[in-house]
């Protein structure tokens, strides 16, 4: 059980997506314009990562390996239209806003990246914690940077006026500049942080983890990030 | 809509597959299955240092046959062994290398100006070659610390990259990133070949020595107590310390920059002393050698040049053979030399060390008598080094030279180291101011003799070592300078004396060129032995062929074997020479030299077939290294050589006349170094010894 | 005219990556040097037109007709994950130099959300089907150029004094931004 409960923390602070653990970039800037759209796209990332970690764990022993990614492609797909098909229904609002995005949720590297790193290799139970963790530090982290960006750039958060009178919103951060922008100077807080932390620890402070490579969507095909795993 | 759903899915995913099915089938490619496996040994870093885009190209290439299974310059023995595995086929010998910096300026160099622009070398040096004066050094914005893929380099406080050895896998992308070229990709077999160029850092002693040994490295290996380091140094560039640290007159202490301030730092003296360090705790330090190449070397002659050349060839991987003609190894270094300048058995110790590296040797086989060049190559030997030396002296070439009486130097030499006898009351008069000459002198004078020397020089224009002409003087020798012979006398077919002339040079101040007879001078002194030492030449006669035609051309300036300045190769292309036989009389450095030089030519003939020039070779001083001023700021007495007593020197043959020193004497000699580099020096060397009463501060005009 | 303005619109006005956000991914993990850009840049131009050219019969001759239109998403990745399989096996037989090039970022463009997303674009946007590969051609350049640009960047400031905790990944996000910026410009142009 204390396993679980680990699986299930990490992806909330020690492996947290995308600050920690560079990997789906392109949700990460394209919606997080406001508090919202972060907090729905992570829903439905934290939805789809959770069951085809669950699925794909569960049918690993009958999955051949030679043709492995096609399956866990085929697997995400299948549950992104499932999730497109809900928020059609559902929130129909979200799903225009979110756009082209939810598509894309399967070739989000996440999904292929936990599938392939920890799903085809463990039980069903650790895999949804793992999902889980992952999935809600993910969104966790779009809400946070959408909250952050919507504040500076629109003066609001999830849509309610910030109260501060004197505050001139700067439009820009809410446009693809800021995007890229403001996930720039929070990876290099998390730096900072981790390095006073492990300063105060007495240790040496590390890179953060796979920072050569982290960002290139072809973790689960490469020989560097395999052998690192 | 569901069934459709499921239908086209089904046909889609069913046509798919298909199609991949079948064109995985047709396009299949051929594929060597041993590329796959191959690529799994090699490393995976993609650092192209094998000249390959990446490590699969390069396992391509292994499996294709154009590579070797040493491919790989990062993997060790092991990747080789694996891939050799897979292959099928044998591993041959990989030499380890490694990245070294040549550079040891560091901070000391002198600022051109204050960069302050991007924190690249590459960039720096964009601007008139760095912001250091010095062209060659460091430039220390670690560009090579950032490119190395192996974290193996590091700054140090001077701001130079040290090379942690056991993480480079000599790669090579710093040397390719270094715009100075201050660090370099090294091996056993490169250290040991270099030749001096102009583009390393070079002290002036460095460039001076003839075998380019690294003083400033091992005396600074000395002051760390690193006495075995200091060994390895040395015997990068002459196998023969022992011997040279004894009988050298060390041209580099002439041109030493300390000289400017006070006196050139002791060089030879320290070099005994690290040599002597070795033979007296009788343990040899082992030296590595590559493993045998199977390429066979002959090399004629086992005096300092065929020596140092077997020793740099065995080192090297080759399996060289020392033919002599007579029954011991060691030239004129072992019975020619006189025992209290250059004891046998500091020789014996000194042969045994490189011919326990694995040198074979025939003795008792004289070239041209006994084997010739024919013999040599049809016994399979890729290559052959002649270094007979120069053991002929020309007669003195007046009347009576041939008389009874009349001896050689070299065979008087010879019979005095084996037998040694009483001289008492036998005159005896030398001609010549050579060494040679002078160990002449020196022997008979010990045995009691009574020695005059016809030198035809003043004293300090003689090519003897200038310490040994002091020793001459104070044994009692009547050296008389400026005088020539003119004729023997013979009584009853013996001589009985020498009639001699006074010489004069054109310009007695300045004392240039040969000194000519003066007319009407003419002076006689009576002797019961003559011997001969003006000269040592080359025989040729040695070096004919079947029909007795010479082999090789005379050099007509040094009368010697002619054959191409840098690669020692004569118009036969396997056959090199080397030594006093090209040289002409020389001095023994030299000779360490050009076996050392032979060492290389022969090398790249037997690996590669032809012998490259090395680029821009160093042959003059440099001259931007001659300092005209210098800023030193501790003046340090030099090291006095405590010497044998003289009522000894006269009693006992066997004593060497110069000792040995303490570590605690040498080790404050080699703080007098100034560590030079091209241009920059310590100028603060000796700091650590300003407690002790000879050591001063020196006053600089217009310093208070 | 129409053509060209949409050939400049979809390589600077619209940029994909810095505009659009698609294939920010590759963007970061492929720009450490302009040599593996330039070439990741080509086989996601190659890739592209290969993937409209493939899904846009598809959809209108499949998907549309029989009204399954929901099933784009998992069609489309089919095809494109397929296809670019097939490009894979095929260049190494038939063309084997252009393999040997590309061939080492072929499969990494499977998960290119750029390409995917392209292909989603064009029928979102409804375009006839030659208008639909122009688009897809000028988008592929507009990626290359955003990479080359990038790369070129970071490989100069790899040597600049970039404190400790900016190095890597947030000093590139933020030159991105800034190009971002840059490329905003365009916009201005278009109207």
């Amino acid at each position: 059980m204390p396993s679980v409960i680990k699986e299930f923390t990490k992806g909330l602070w020690d492996e947290l997506p995308p600050f920690r653990v560079v990997l789906g970039l392109c949700p990460t800037l394209a919606v997080t314009s406001t508090a919202e759209n972060g907090l729905g796209m992570g829903a439905a990332v934290l939805f789809v990562l959770t069951l085809s970690n669950a699925i794909i764990s569960a049918l690993r022993k009958i999955i051949p390996g030679k043709v492995r990614i096609a399956c866990f492609i085929v697997i995400a797909a299948s549950l992104v239209v499932a999730v497109e098909l809900l928020m059609q229904a559902y929130t129909y609002s979200l799903y225009q806003r979110l756009g082209i995005f939810v598509p894309l949720i399967v070739v989000n590297c996440i999904i292929l990246g936990r599938a392939e790193a920890f799903a085809s290799r463990n039980g069903v139970i650790p895999s949804i914690a793992d999902g889980l963790g992952m999935g809600l530090g993910f969104t966790m982290s779009l809400t946070f940077l959408g909250a952050l960006r919507e504040t500076l750039g629109n003066g609001t958060v999830f849509g309610i006026p910030v109260p501060w009178e004197a505050f001139r919103p700067a439009h820009l951060m809410v446009m693809a500049p800021g995007a890229f922008i403001c996930l720039g100077l929070i990876l290099a807080g998390m730096n900072a942080f981790n390095r006073h932390m492990s300063r105060r620890k007495g240790e040496i402070p590390t890179e953060p983890k796979n920072a050569a490579c982290a960002s290139c969507a072809a973790c689960n095909l490469c020989a560097t990030a395999r052998k690192e795993n | 809509m569901v069934a459709s759903s499921i239908l086209v899915l089904f046909l889609l995913g069913l046509t798919a597959a298909a199609i991949l099915a079948v064109a995985s089938r047709l396009l299949h490619v051929a594929e060597d299955p041993r590329v796959a496996r191959v690529e799994a040994c090699l490393p995976g870093a993609n650092c192209g240092g094998c000249g390959y885009p990446g490590c699969s190209a390069a396992a391509a290439a292994v499996v294709d046959g154009t590579a070797p299974a040493e491919v790989c310059i990062v993997g060790n023995i092991e990747t080789s062994q694996r891939i050799a595995a897979i292959m099928g086929a044998e591993v041959h010998f990989k030499e380890p290398r490694v990245a070294t910096n040549i550079c040891s300026g560091g901070d000391r160099a002198n600022l051109i100006f204050d960069y302050k622009g991007v924190e690249d070398c590459r960039a720096e040096a964009l601007l008139y070659g760095g912001e250091k004066s010095c062209g060659i050094g460091c430039i220390g914005l670690g560009t090579c610390v950032k490119v190395c893929p192996f974290n193996a380099l590091r700054l140090s406080e001077a701001g130079v990259p040290v090379v942690d050895w056991n993480a480079c896998r000599s790669c090579g992308k710093c040397a390719e990133a270094c715009p100075t070229g201050a660090i370099r990709i090294s091996s056993v077999t490169s250290v040991l070949l270099h030749l001096n160029q102009t583009d390393d850092c070079l002290a002036p002693c460095m460039q001076k020595c003839p075998a380019q040994i690294n003083v400033r490295r091992y005396i600074q290996q000395i002051k760390q107590k690193d006495l075995r380091g200091a060994l390895l140094t040395i015997k990068e560039h002459n196998p023969l310390p022992l011997i040279a640290g004894r009988i050298c007159p060390a041209p580099c202490e002439n041109i030493c920059r300390r000289k400017i301030v006070d006196e050139g730092v002791a060089i030879h003296t320290l070099q005994r002393f690290v040599a002597d360090w070795e033979m007296q705790s009788g343990i040899r330090v082992p030296l590595y050698c590559n493993p045998p190449s199977g390429h066979k070397v002959a090399i004629i002659g086992g005096g300092p040049t065929g020596l140092s050349c077997a020793y740099f060839l065995r080192r090297v991987g080759h399996e060289p053979t020392i033919f002599e003609r007579r029954e011991h190894i060691g030239g004129m270094m072992r019975g020619v030399i006189p025992e209290y300048r250059l004891p046998k058995k500091v020789v014996d110790w000194e042969v045994q060390t490189i011919l326990n590296l694995g040198v074979e040797t025939r003795t008792g086989v004289a070239f041209g008598r006994d084997v010739t060049l024919k013999d040599l190559e049809r016994e399979g030997f890729e290559a052959v080094l002649i270094a007979t030396g120069a053991w002929k002296v020309p007669p003195l070439g007046i009347e009576n030279d041939d008389a009874e009486g009349v001896v050689d130097a070299i065979s008087f030499l010879e019979r005095f180291g084996r037998e040694g006898p009483d001289m008492s009351g036998v005159r005896v008069v030398v001609v010549g101011g050579s060494n040679t000459a002078i160990d002449v002198a020196r022997s008979a004078r010990r045995q009691n003799a009574l020695v005059t020397v016809l030198v035809p020089a003043i004293q300090r224009k003689m090519t003897a070592n200038k310490d040994e002409v002091e020793r001459a003087l104070e044994i009692g020798a009547d050296l008389r300078f400026l005088t020539a012979p003119l004729a023997l006398h013979v009584e009853n077919g013996a001589v009985s004396g020498v009639t001699y002339c006074d010489l004069a040079y054109d310009d007695p101040g300045k004392a240039a060129g040969e000194p000519k007879p003066v007319s009407g001078t003419k002076a006689f002194i009576e002797a019961d032995l003559v011997v001969a030492a003006s000269d040592r030449v080359v025989d040729h006669s040695l070096f004919t062929d079947a029909d007795g035609n010479p082999l090789f051309k005379r050099d007509k300036k040094t009368g010697g074997v002619s054959a191409n300045p840098t690669t020692l190769q004569t118009d036969i292309p396997n056959v090199f020479v080397g030594g006093e036989v090209h040289t002409g009389r020389n001095i023994l450095i030299q000779a360490v030299a050009d076996g050392r030089r032979a060492a290389r030519a022969i090398h790249f003939h037997v690996t590669r077939g032809a012998v490259p020039e090395p680029d821009n070779q160093q042959v003059q001083v440099i001259p931007e290294t001659i300092l005209k001023n210098m800023h030193v700021t501790y003046t340090i007495p030099r090291v006095q050589v405590p010497l044998t007593p003289l009522e000894e020197r006269r009693i006992s043959f066997k004593e060497e006349v110069a000792c040995s020193i303490s570590y605690d004497v040498a080790r404050k000699e080699a703080s007098r170094c100034l560590r030079c580099g091209l241009t920059c020096y310590d100028a603060d060397a000796g700091a650590e010894y300003t407690q002790d009463d000879d050591v001063r501060p020196i006053d600089r005009p217009g310093s208070e | 005219m129409e053509y060209l303005m949409l050939f400049i619109s979809a390589i600077f006005i619209n940029n994909i990556v810095l505009v659009q956000y698609l294939g920010t991914c590759p963007f970061m993990g492929t720009s450490k040097s302009t040599d593996v850009a330039i070439g990741m840049g080509a086989a996601v131009i190659f890739v592209m037109l290969m993937a409209v050219a493939f899904t846009w019969p598809l959809q209108h001759y499949v998907l549309t007709p029989y009204g399954i239109g929901y099933l784009q998403t998992i069609v489309f990745i089919l095809v494109i994950a397929s296809l670019v399989q097939f490009v894979e096996l095929f260049l190494k037989k038939v063309i084997p130099p252009l393999h040997a090039s590309l061939g080492l970022f072929l499969p990494l463009i499977t998960t290119n959300c750029a390409v995917m997303g392209v292909a989603i674009m064009v029928q979102r946007g409804e375009y006839p089907f030659f208008k639909a590969l122009l688009f897809s051609l000028a988008t592929g350049l507009g990626f290359l150029i955003a990479l080359v640009i990038i790369s070129s960047i970071r490989e100069r400031l790899d040597i600049s004094p970039v404190p400790a905790v900016f190095r890597g990944i947030p000093v590139a996000l933020i030159t991105a931004g800034v190009m971002s910026l840059v490329f905003l410009a365009f916009q201005g142009m278009a109207a």
